[in-house]
């Protein structure tokens, strides 16, 4: 009982709570532009998964951790231009579009993995480490904290700066008017379709950062599905921060801190049932959304493909 | 006279002839349908993940040459419904379709009726139909029991861990064999148990997570069950050091990981060889027995504890003993499949 309340312990608890809230933060933001847009992208899944086997396979040719991170984030770009091209272009169902392109990533990076590996489970060699941030890293119980991938770090300084993007330039303005009004918004000389294809440009590139976090920063190898969900909750931690940035951290935090204690509580050995321990982040993300989103107006134009007139 | 090399020479050709039919494997009996066997196997997940679906597959494809079997292997068809795949091999004309997940055990049989195709299924023996459904388990708890001793003796901290990816019942019978061996040599020990989810057999960063959280606690001994999830359990073990600077040991199951043991972690792994009720059940299609309950065990090698490390003398003197006992009966490990039973257990075990 000791060793739960132990500095190691604290420190395990809160260093994993960021490190498992890196990818969702990553890949929230940008769906919250995307929504923002009037799109909703359901395929998140499917550009993190991508990326996280693009990122895996590049660092493991090259060795080099730059060229893994951003060969994820082209391959979740990829992604976002193809889903783009069958939502904006095709105007197919965005919805079915998006399952599909899931379905596409899980069914593509299992083949690959196959063709490229058969029965071998490769490993990438040491190429990234945690950074400390000096002084802060030495604070005893968070020192963990000021511990992280230096990703975690981007991710935390890219909330803001999507903030300010969102609602204090042009772009976020524009970005905002397509989402509530795109025929308005078209009017007044907004290009429609090049606002939502960069937010989805946008989007595959934090997106596939967030999948190469996984395979390349905090595993350094590649399982089939790994993503496990992940881009999902980004999705529903975007509609309980209500589009916006700044509460994009505090969703992810609260699933992240859940999760961390499922584990904390089934070490105590508490005498409760396990299945309910294990459902506390799902509970409480449910708990939340009935609570703060109840009244959530959600985009005008949210899932509606634009036709110019 | 000139006859007589002849004659000798024919009498050596018979005798090295009845040499050779008597000393090699008896041939395999033609099948009723004249032509080999079509067996096909059907995985959850990928059959490359080193642990419950590869060995499920490898096993198949050990007897291949020996058995002359046509196999095909379904794999990643998730744990959803399955009927489609098995009525496509059925059609196909399989004859037998081994369904290589707990989560199958119940459709399976199903259409097994349906399509009057020969089926195996895992962990239903009351599904069991002569001529149509086998079922095949573990006793894995003996294995377990095992890798619990070598985990009493190795540990540093006397804080032992155990993550699983789910509690079905193979997993819940080799905890209980795992406490129980711990519980052998050292009641006093410290024993934690973590769950990653309902069905987190693919959650690699769960099973990360939750080690990090027990070795955070004092754990130096990892006993990890999970299937993908156990790559993330092994690499917390490597990234992390135990309380007193030292090693975390992992302890596996199913498969060898040793090709990726990068860090020296890997202490041990309870194999299951499936290979040894794959082919219990060809020779009873063949001798028109199917239809069985068939079992992996220590004594008919279906079962191991594979140590992969130098271990000190004391450990492997304990384990031998141990090894002995269940073999000669003297140590009796429970099999405790139900989840609740195996959790109220643990907790008079280790009060």
């Amino acid at each position: 009982m000791n060793s739960i309340f132990s500095e190691p312990f604290f420190t395990v608890l809160f260093g994993g709570t960021l490190t498992a809230s890196t990818p969702i933060i990553l890949a929230a933001i940008g769906e919250d532009f995307v929504e923002s847009g009037g799109i909703l992208n359901l395929g998140l899944e499917g550009m993190m998964l991508l990326g996280a086997f693009t990122a895996f396979i590049a660092a493991l040719i090259t060795e080099n951790v730059y060229i893994g991170l951003l060969s994820g984030m082209a391959a979740g770009v990829v992604l976002g231009l193809l889903f783009g091209y069958l939502v904006i272009y095709l105007k197919i169902n965005q919805i079915v579009a998006g399952l599909g392109i899931g379905l596409f990533a899980i069914g593509i990076t299992s083949l690959l993995f196959r063709i490229l590996f058969g029965a071998e489970f490769p490993v990438i060699p040491d190429i990234t480490d945690k950074t400390a941030i000096p002084l802060l890293s030495k604070i005893p119980y968070a020192s963990s904290i000021f511990n992280q991938h230096l990703i975690t770090y981007i991710s935390w300084i890219l909330l803001p700066i999507a903030w300010w993007v969102l609602y204090k330039t042009s772009f976020g303005l524009n970005v905002r008017a397509v989402g509530e009004n795109p025929a308005a918004a078209d009017v007044h000389g907004v290009n429609v379709y090049r606002t939502r294809y960069l937010t989805l440009l946008f989007e595959g590139v934090l997106a596939g950062l967030g999948g190469a976090f996984l395979s390349i920063c905090d595993l350094s190898f590649f399982v089939f599905h790994m993503t496990q969900g992940r881009g999902f909750i980004a999705i529903a931690v975007v509609m309980l921060a209500k589009w916006n940035p700044a509460g994009i951290f505090y969703g992810a935090f609260l699933f992240g801190i859940c999760h961390s204690l499922t584990y904390g509580l089934q070490i105590l050995g508490l005498d409760v049932p396990r299945e309910f321990i294990l459902m506390l982040p799902y509970v409480a993300v449910i708990a939340l959304l009935c609570i703060l989103a109840r009244n959530t107006r959600f985009p005008a134009a949210f899932c509606n493909p634009y036709e110019r007139e | 006279m000139r006859k007589f090399p002849s004659f000798l020479f024919i009498v050596l050709l018979y005798v090295l002839m009845f040499f050779y039919t008597t000393t090699k494997a008896p041939a395999i009996p033609p099948h009723p349908g004249a032509r080999p066997l079509k067996v096909a196997v059907v995985v959850p997940a990928s059959s490359t993940d080193q642990g419950w679906n590869q060995m499920g597959v490898d096993g198949l494809r050990e007897l291949k040459d020996k058995w002359h079997l046509t196999i095909e292997v379904a794999e990643n068809q998730g744990y959803g419904d399955i009927k489609p795949v098995l009525r496509d091999l059925a059609r196909k004309g399989f004859d037998l379709i081994i369904a290589h997940a707990s989560g199958y055990q119940t459709v399976t049989p199903e259409v097994a009726v349906e399509r009057d195709v020969r089926v195996a299924v895992v962990e239903n023996p009351a599904a069991v139909r002569p001529g149509l459904v086998s079922n095949y388990e573990g006793e894995a708890q003996k294995g377990a029991y095992l890798a619990g001793v070598l985990a009493a003796k190795m540990t540093r901290t006397n804080v032992v861990g155990c993550v699983t990816s789910a509690e079905v019942p193979d997993w819940n019978r080799m905890t209980v064999g795992f406490m129980e061996g711990l519980h052998s040599i050292n009641p006093k020990i410290n024993f934690l148990y973590n769950v990653i989810g309902e069905a987190s057999y693919e959650d690699a960063i769960g099973g990360k997570r939750n080690t990090e959280a027990q070795i955070a606690a004092g754990a130096d001994v990892i006993f990890g069950m999970g299937d993908g999830a156990s790559f993330g359990i092994m690499k917390a073990c490597e990234e992390n050091r135990a309380k007193d600077g030292g090693k975390v040991w992992f302890i596996d199951v199913i498969g060898d990981k040793t090709g990726i043991d990068r860090k020296q972690i890997l202490l041990a792994s309870v194999l299951w060889n499936f290979d040894v009720v794959y082919e219990m059940m060809l020779i009873d299609i063949y001798s028109d027995r199917f239809g069985d309950d068939y079992r992996q065990t220590l004594e008919n090698g279906g079962i191991e504890l594979a140590v992969y490390k130098e271990i000190p003398s004391v450990a492997r003197a304990a384990m031998k003993q141990a090894e002995e006992g269940i073999k000669n009966g003297r140590i009796k490990v429970s099999n405790i499949a139900d989840t609740r039973e195996m959790r109220s257990y643990m907790r008079r075990l280790f009060k």
